[in-house]
């Protein structure tokens, strides 16, 4: 038989993945909402500090301390659960919407596209907490002069602003491997929800030894802010370490669960 | 709708696919159940069954979508995920196959462009040749059934591959859209390629299809070229006043023939001919009164065949 050759395999590969995933966020209008969504949380957030009456013995410190001060600041890392429910969407969408054949016929190397999708989110994430920090800085900067204030902690900006970016980028991952651990889309969702905004909020104010360990905890101390009074954060480097821990771990769990999965 | 511009051989056409002993279990389920049939280069081969015979759970299979019980199906010589660029070289439109309501058809190709490796200048030419050329700026969601059908057509088409997986792709299409995919298809296999469609109709492929490859409940049933099903729709109309006698003189000489008797007290005989069987009557000194060739309907064979009282 006169069979035609074999096709050469296509070079790099792996950066044409990671520029489909990336084409899937941006070719659906969903990324922007996500966007919008962030700035407005970001921007509740920052006022909500700002205009936090002072009371004295208030565990909340007030802008007139340093830790006052870089709590104010770290609410620009806010995007954080934009990032990770946007990542679990990645996911939940490509199974509620019967793309994730097309997307195993394209390339049939699971794995790959596992790590393709969870790279992309976290250059989604990182993009995320970087509009986070610019728009929540700016809010901040400007809302300051209405209020009595320590001294605006310039070289801990940088140190905030890096955490926030890193930490969204972490979290859109852990979102992509929650999304396909749970499969649903409203259960994860929910979860997620659920366990960032509640679940560890709880820990971390009442079990702060624990809290400081788990995902948002690890977040809290990437930005070294304790967002509410009385927590405990982590160094930094062990705290990024943690959460990427975090992502690695549950990022191989779903590969693995991936590999050998039917696809129906 | 348009053909593409003459290219030069596509990769990998002239490459035959093969499903050896495939079974695959779903629970309870037996959804294919040691299931063997080739697909032969140059042809084209229609991949039938009724609904719930295991078409798209075996093509799953071959494309690796869908782990196997146990067996093998390759194509040219290898599992999907172990060819390099599958894409390049295998195009495939499964049931089931969806896309995202709020991304452009276009984006839609370009995302499939990008992931398997193929150059983007390649989707406005899918897009025209599956006449979809000004719809692809629209979102998905707003496609018809059979625009949708055609832009699965038209990423099955994006690596130009030498073989074809195409799963019930006359679903939903206009009778121009029909008319349109038979020619294309013959037009494919003509330049060597190897196409394999599935349908649960026949009568839908009968004008497209060289060979078949029949399945019931998982199990294979027939695979022959199209014209032996047409054969073995032939068959001979007898009457005599001694019905009884015909028959058994008929079954002792003619082993591989079916008799059967008929309500109005014919007696049908397949795989016969008349010639056949008027020397059988004469031979044995029976009164003939009407022998005529008559042939069933390939739907019909198609139905018997599947319900599994087959010969
Ligand atoms: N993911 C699954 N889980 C459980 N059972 C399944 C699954 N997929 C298919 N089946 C079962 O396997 C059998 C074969 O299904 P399949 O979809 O392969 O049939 P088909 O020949 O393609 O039918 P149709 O003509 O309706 O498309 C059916 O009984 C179906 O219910
Ligand atoms: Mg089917």
């Amino acid at each position: 038989m006169s069979a035609a050759p074999d096709v050469a395999p296509v070079r790099g590969a792996r950066q044409r993945l990671v520029a489909a995933e990336l084409l899937k966020v941006t070719s659906t209008r969903m990324w922007l909402g996500f966007l919008v969504g962030t700035v407005l949380y970001i921007g509740v957030g920052v006022v909500a500090v700002i205009l936090t009456p002072t009371q004295p013995g208030s565990p909340v410190p007030t802008l007139e301390t340093a830790a006052g001060m870089r709590n104010l600041f770290a609410q620009a890392g806010g995007a954080y659960v934009f990032a990770i429910v946007l990542g679990a969407l990645g996911m939940t969408q490509e199974l509620r919407h019967q793309t994730l054949t097309s997307t195993f016929l394209a390339e049939p190397r699971r794995n790959r596209v596992m790590v393709a999708k969870m790279t992309a989110y976290g250059v989604v994430g990182a993009v995320y907490g970087l509009v986070g920090v610019v728009f929540g800085y700016a809010l901040a900067l400007a809302l300051l002069p209405i209020k009595e204030h320590a001294e605006v902690p310039w070289t801990a900006l940088w140190q905030i602003a890096g955490g926030a970016v890193l930490g969204c980028a972490l979290f859109a991952v852990l979102g992509v491997a929650v999304g396909t651990l749970l499969r649903n889309q409203i259960a994860a969702i929910l979860l997620i929800l659920v366990w960032v905004l509640l679940v560890e909020a709880l820990v971390v104010a009442f079990l702060p030894a624990w809290g400081k360990w788990l995902p948002g905890g690890a977040l809290s101390g990437v930005l070294q802010s304790t967002g509410f009074g009385g927590a405990e954060y982590l160094p930094v480097w062990q705290a990024a370490l943690v959460l990427l821990g975090y992502a690695a771990a549950f990022g191989a769990l779903a590969a693995l669960t991936t590999q050998r999965r039917d696809v129906t | 709708m348009t053909r593409s511009e003459p290219t030069e051989t596509a990769p990998w056409t002239g490459r035959p696919l093969e499903v050896r002993g495939l079974t695959k279990r779903f629970g309870d389920v037996l959804a294919v159940d040691d299931l063997s049939f080739e697909v032969s280069p140059g042809r084209v081969t229609g991949f039938l069954g009724p609904n719930g015979a295991g078409k798209t759970t075996t093509l799953r299979c071959l494309l690796g979508l869908v782990a196997p019980t146990s067996g093998t199906s390759t194509i040219g010589g290898r599992v999907y995920h172990e060819i390099p660029s599958p894409a390049l070289v295998v195009g495939s439109a499964l049931e089931a196959t969806g896309f995202h309501p709020g991304r452009s058809a276009r984006d839609h190709l370009r995302v499939l462009s990008r992931a398997s490796g193929v150059d983007e200048r390649r989707v406005p030419v899918v897009l025209d040749q599956v006449g979809l050329g000004g719809a692809g700026e629209r979102s998905v969601g707003g496609y018809s059934l059979g625009m949708r059908q055609r832009l699965q057509l038209a990423a099955a088409l994006l690596g130009d591959p030498g073989v074809l997986v195409l799963d019930e792709p006359a679903n939903g299409l206009d009778p121009e859209g029909i008319a349109w995919l038979r020619s294309f298809l013959r037009y494919l296999a003509g330049e060597g390629r190897t196409v394999l469609v599935s349908s649960h109709v026949l009568s839908e492929v009968e004008q497209t299809v060289d060979d078949v490859v029949i399945i019931s409940v998982g199990r294979l049933v027939r695979q022959c070229p199209l014209v032996e099903l047409t054969d073995h729709a032939a068959h001979v109309v007898v009457r005599t006043p001694d019905p009884g006698s015909l028959r058994s003189a008929l079954t002792a000489a003619l082993p591989e023939a079916a008799v059967a008797l008929t309500d109005d007290g014919a007696l049908t005989v397949s795989d016969a001919r008349p010639e056949q069987v008027g020397h059988v009557a004469h031979a044995a000194g029976i009164e003939l009164h009407e022998l005529r060739a008559a042939s069933t309907d390939l739907e019909e064979v198609f139905l018997t065949l599947t319900r599994g009282d087959a010969p």
